[in-house]
């Protein structure tokens, strides 16, 4: 929705576009994150789990569950509510609620909403959470986290039924293609997949701490939808996080340096989940995301010490470093090859806390917390003089970016 | 869609096979039982309107006609599934889905899949044509005429 205008079939001839979000760069500070721990299938619930990310991220920014006075979060099932807030917390205090927050790509935007909050003095400290509790219920979900996909009726009706299901059929298919238009190899995909389970373990939160990965163990791994191995997926996880946003001053007086939102940007595809109908087929809307949130910060591609970003599949990593112009399109094979995406070695280092590949599949939340802990020295792969950090949220029907930076 | 959701399951028993009866896409199934690949073209603009949905998003138009295409297409892109993703899915593998760009209008890619022939062999814009063939899954009641595709 742009303008109360539906344009979910269109417009005509154009596959997507950027959301006109006004000019609220330096307005925003993270004050305060947290992780949740994060795990295979643990028999937690979401809001167990979302709960313990917030006590951290309270923790963190030297808060008390009274002084949050604003709540964001996505309206999925098991989110983490005010009613969830209260019940957790034993508190009854009035808090500004909006679901514009959460992971994916609310985890990106949720900044540009609290900064309405903060600056109507509707809040004063907005919390955003997200956790999901997918490898304790995954049992009981359709083809997993396809579920919500199979709810479709377009896809129940012309994709399921010949197999096209679910989310690492998509993005095999689009993977292949990006080989034959770009050719893209196996070989640069795994220098993805490598890179985060170096990144993940190199922290001791991960899932895969314990799992190294070769590039020859990643070519050994049998292709179970081919052209992917399953280590080009993400992981199934239980796990969740959580962000303080407030004022520039009141940041200061937090015990963490602040990390300022220097820019937002949010992007469309006008087909949606309809992978196979996206005219752009190997692109994903960070072309429309990413230079408007580069904008808005007054920074290029060029500018930015880390990278992290949503990643559900390998080449939704490499499409979103093509598309948020950190190389060409169609060059981004080569540019992740190697060693390129490393913390200490890399031109970009990416998804330094493991991703969701190897880190855990919470959605995004904890990409943007790990931003935050490597502007500040805290990461456990930590970037050396990282200033201006990026993440890149993506959903499929949006993709979204977002630019902190270091306090100067 | 809410008749086919209670607590975010899918409970229509025949799932995976499709829903003969969903309005949209039922001509589709229907001409695909008596040999068509059908596509609707919309009766304002004569653009094609895939997936078929109630609007145009070319001109915004609604009425449309279900029409029958040659079946002749090429390769967009495919995978070889060797995982059952669904249960349901556990006789079928491994199967190659893929999309297929109609020779019509190659903007419009046709979820389906591949049969009769190697996978080794298949290559990026080949010429594939459409074949109708009985689909079913394990352990679901019944079975559909599908528009497959194999290599020209």
């Amino acid at each position: 929705m742009r303008d109360g205008v539906d344009r979910t079939n269109g417009p005509p001839d154009e596959w997507g576009y950027a959301s006109d979000l006004a000019d609220m760069s330096g307005e925003v500070a993270i004050c305060g994150v947290g992780d949740s721990d994060v795990s295979k299938a643990s028999g937690r619930t979401t809001k167990a789990i979302v709960g313990q990310a917030v006590e951290r991220a309270l923790d963190d920014a030297g808060l008390a569950p009274t002084d949050v006075d604003g709540l964001m979060y996505v309206g999925m099932p098991e989110q983490f509510d005010v009613a969830a807030f209260h019940e957790h917390f034993g508190t009854s205090h009035d808090i500004w609620e909006s679901r514009r927050g959460g992971g994916m790509t609310g985890a990106a935007v949720a900044p540009y909403y609290a900064a309405e909050a903060l600056r109507a003095g509707k809040a004063r400290f907005v919390l955003n959470t997200f956790g999901v509790a997918w490898a304790t219920q995954r049992s009981d979900m359709t083809g997993g986290p396809g579920e919500s996909h199979a709810q479709d009726l377009f896809k129940q009706n012309l994709e399921i039924p010949l197999g096209w299901f679910p989310q690492p059929v998509y993005f095999a298919t689009i993977a292949r293609r990006h080989m034959h238009d770009f050719g893209t190899t196996e070989e640069q995909l795994g220098a993805i997949a490598v890179a985060c389970r170096h990144h993940a373990n190199l922290n001791p939160e991960a899932v895969m701490r314990d799992k190294p990965l070769s590039m020859e163990q990643y070519l050994a791994s049998p292709k179970f939808v081919e052209p992917f191995r399953k280590e080009d997926c993400c992981l199934i996880s239980d796990g969740g996080g959580a962000y303080i946003m407030t004022t520039l001053d009141r940041a200061a007086d937090r015990p963490k340096p602040p990390a300022i939102v220097a820019g937002v940007g949010l992007g469309h595809s006008s087909t949606g989940t309809h992978w196979a109908q996206q005219p752009a087929f190997t692109s994903t809307p960070a072309v429309f995301s990413a230079p408007a949130a580069f904008a808005m910060a007054g920074i290029t591609p060029a500018d930015v010490d880390l990278f992290t970003c949503y990643d559900p599949f390998t080449i939704v990593t490499l499409m979103q470093i093509e598309d948020s112009g950190f190389c060409e399109k169609g060059a981004g094979g080569p540019f992740v090859a190697g060693d390129a995406l490393r913390f200490d070695a890399g031109r970009l280092p990416t998804n330094t806390h493991g991703g969701m590949l190897s880190h855990a599949y919470v959605l995004g939340i904890s990409h943007v917390v790990e931003v935050v802990r490597q502007l500040r020295g805290e990461a456990a792969a930590q970037v050396a003089g990282c200033e201006i950090g990026v993440y890149g949220g993506y959903t499929g029907p949006q993709a979204s970016t977002l630019v902190l930076r270091r306090a100067r | 869609m809410a008749e086919h959701r209670i607590d975010g399951k899918i409970t229509r028993a025949a799932f995976p096979l499709p829903d003969l009866t969903w309005p949209l896409t039922a001509e589709f199934w229907a001409g695909a039982a008596r040999g068509e690949l059908t596509i609707p073209a919309c009766d304002t603009c004569g653009r094609s309107r895939w997936y078929p949905k109630e609007t145009c998003p070319h001109c915004g138009g609604e009425p449309y006609t279900w029409t029958a295409m040659s079946g002749h297409a090429t390769l967009f892109s495919w995978v070889v599934v060797t995982h059952p993703f669904l249960p349901q899915f556990a006789d079928l593998v491994p199967f190659v889905p893929a999309l297929v760009a109609l020779d019509e209008d190659p903007g419009i890619r046709v979820p389906t899949r591949m049969v009769d022939c190697d996978a080794a062999d298949l290559d990026f814009d080949m010429p594939v044509r459409v074949t109708f063939r009985e689909i079913s899954f394990t352990g679901v009641d019944g079975s559909v005429v599908a528009p497959l595709f194999v290599p020209a």
